[in-house]
């Protein structure tokens, strides 16, 4: 994995900061992300790991700072452009449709029209391909979902979040954040949704993943970042740490990776 | 086949079998119920109505409603009518009657879909105020005699096929593409079963009920001319009750009356399966009250089937579908 480091940073985040009225949400976060790489983004309650994301989905824009995707610099009035640039985060929310296959809700509002005029015209789909595509993937990530053909409603929640990201990088985002995706999730479906993080490593995919959980960090993340009261308090090797190690970090109980080793 | 399977199936293709069963019933008690003039008579009855619960079908779908549709079928009759009287000739006064439906499906919209008005209130207030408008246009004078050409809409034949039936499977044809093939199908059950992913998406929340309240209105006022060239009058009376029979064909047709999950087919044969009801008890000598109770009925079985449904699809989660063994890589750390 060390490799990675020797490219440009697929993502990029120079002295983001944003408040809420007196509240700091986050102050001067500065963040690079490499293709192929997992970062555990942790913190305490309310520690701006929301606000962050947020901030590179572009739903709230941030007071200072810039967001670099690929070396150049971007700036996210919408969700939509963020999209557009590649970013993609999946909330818990999921967006997706209960009433639609899974074929059907990784294209949704992207289909797929017959080329030709007369496809265009009478904006029939093309069914079969968007169908193939949808297959392809499942083969690519080796993902262990039910058929394409399954309504959403049908699926366990681990199963939904492996499609909403799977939406993601089907789409083509080489960057994803995921906020919280194993949350309320039991062993299995959270099995499944690790081993989908740790595929999108292995196809360069950069990950920036979100969770309370310290054992799902140290299982698929290669660095991790550790907010506290919205600043950055350490940014390192995952290998270095141990879970207490994380937790003092988090707490404030150590401010510095040294007192967490002496400590 | 697991209860589950049955259940999905009998929600998927009860009513065309319902449907089947009905029609075998009523060939095998009249010997004219099954020829064609009679089957001409079903589908004719029931054109004006197919019409515009094709568009009306889509409106459930996004989670609305359009009950102001008879209404401003009178309307449109109306304005037909004194357009006619005022001798602004025929293609005008046509334009002039779809126009009427056009505008009042365009306010709908405007208020509804734009605006987030109640769509229950707002289009009961059209059904009130259009056929209140329609009453005070006529002051209570009914026009009549418009020609042939007008008459050629609503009693004319093309290919030995009546205008009204083309008109009906023209539109089915087009919103069965739509419904199915089109990326529109697939956004109106994202809207009406979750409308908040659906415009995170980009899809156009807004703009697609708009349009159907357009394309609602302009089908009604189609509807009101074709039964004013029936008549060769337009009458105060046309369209009494159709928001009625438009909706009973939609939710026959399972189409989920909070939106986000339906079928044109299943409201298809909703509306045949009414027509060959209402038409099968006249032809076996009914009463035609019994006519009501056993839709009635069929509607209340409909709902029940619907509700089943909906609690199994709950309960779907695929246990025996969970993943095969997970992949497991080097854990975290591994650099
Ligand atoms: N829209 C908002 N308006 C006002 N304050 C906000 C808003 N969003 C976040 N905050 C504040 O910003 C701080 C950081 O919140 P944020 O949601 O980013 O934390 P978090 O790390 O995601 O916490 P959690 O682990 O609980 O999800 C908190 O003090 C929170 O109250
Ligand atoms: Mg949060």
């Amino acid at each position: 994995m060390s490799t990675t480091q020797t490219h440009a940073p697929a993502l990029e985040l120079r002295g983001l900061s944003r408040s809420f009225g007196p509240v700091h949400a986050v102050k001067s976060v500065s963040l690079s992300l490499y293709p192929g790489e997992v970062i555990g983004l942790v913190g305490d309650n309310g520690a701006g790991k929301s606000t962050l994301t947020r901030m590179m989905a572009g739903t709230i824009r941030p007071d200072t700072g810039q967001i670099l995707v690929a070396g150049e610099n971007r700036t996210f009035e919408t969700a939509q452009d963020a999209r557009r640039a590649g970013v993609e985060t999946v909330f818990q929310t999921l967006a997706l449709v209960p009433g639609l296959d899974i074929a059907e809700n990784i294209f949704l509002g992207r289909e797929l029209l017959v080329s030709g005029p007369l496809g265009d015209m009478t904006r029939t789909m093309d069914v079969a391909t968007m169908r193939r595509r949808v297959q392809e993937g499942y083969e690519r990530f080796g993902l262990g979902l039910p058929d394409i053909r399954t309504k959403v409603a049908g699926l366990s929640g681990g199963q939904r979040q492996v499609v909403a990201i799977a939406r993601a990088v089907l789409w083509g985002s080489r960057i994803v954040v995921l906020d919280e995706p194993t949350a309320a999730l039991g062993v299995k479906q959270t099995e499944l949704v690790l081993s989908f993080i740790e595929q999108l490593r292995s196809h360069n995919v950069a990950v920036i993943f979100i969770s309370h959980n310290m054992q799902h960090v140290m299982r698929v993340a290669d660095r991790v970042c550790v907010l506290r009261l919205g600043r950055k308090v350490f940014d390192g090797q995952m290998s270095a740490l141990t879970g207490t190690d994380l937790v003092a970090l988090m707490t404030g109980a150590a401010t510095t990776v040294e007192e967490v080793k002496t400590t | 086949m697991t209860r589950q399977q049955i259940l999905t199936w009998i929600q998927r293709n009860g009513l065309f079998f319902a449907l089947v069963l009905l029609v075998a019933i009523f060939s095998f008690a009249s010997s004219r119920f099954l020829t064609l003039p009679n089957v001409t008579v079903i589908l004719l009855q029931n054109a004006v109505i197919g019409l515009i619960v094709v568009p009306g079908a889509m409106l459930i779908l996004c989670g609305l409603v359009d009950l102001s549709v008879g209404s401003v079928a009178v309307l449109a009759a109306v304005v037909f009518g004194q357009a006619m009287e005022n001798g602004l000739g025929l293609p005008a006064s046509l334009l002039f009657g779809l126009g009427v439906g056009m505008l009042w499906g365009a306010f709908n919209g405007y208020l509804i879909a734009i605006n987030g008005f109640s769509p229950i209130i707002i289009t009961l207030g059209g059904l009130a105020g259009a056929r209140g408008l329609a009453e005070f246009i006529t002051q209570g004078y009914t026009t009549y005699g418009y020609g042939p050409e007008f008459a050629f809409l609503g009693n004319g034949k093309l290919l030995g096929v009546p205008v009204p039936i083309l008109l009906f499977l023209l539109v089915l044809a087009v919103g069965l593409h739509f419904w199915y093939r089109a990326p529109l199908g697939r956004h109106m059950i994202a809207i009406g079963g979750a409308k908040d992913t659906a415009a995170e998406l980009g899809i156009p929340v807004k703009l697609v009920p708009f349009w159907l309240y357009v394309a609602s209105g302009v089908a009604s006022a189609l509807g009101g001319l074709i039964v004013a060239s029936q008549l060769d009058g337009a009458a105060v009376t046309i369209g009494t009750g159709m928001e009625l029979e438009v909706l009973t064909a939609i939710l026959l047709g399972g189409v989920s009356f909070t939106g986000g999950r339906g079928s044109l087919f299943g409201v298809f044969f909703g509306l045949l399966f009414v027509g060959v009801l209402s038409n099968g008890l006249i032809q076996i000598n009914v009463s035609p009250y019994v006519e009501q109770v056993a839709i009635g009925a069929a509607l209340c079985g409909a709902a029940a089937l619907d509700m089943l449904y909906q609690r199994l699809e709950r309960l779907q989660v695929p246990i025996d579908k969970e993943p095969i063994e997970p992949v497991t890589q080097g854990a975290g750390g591994g650099q």
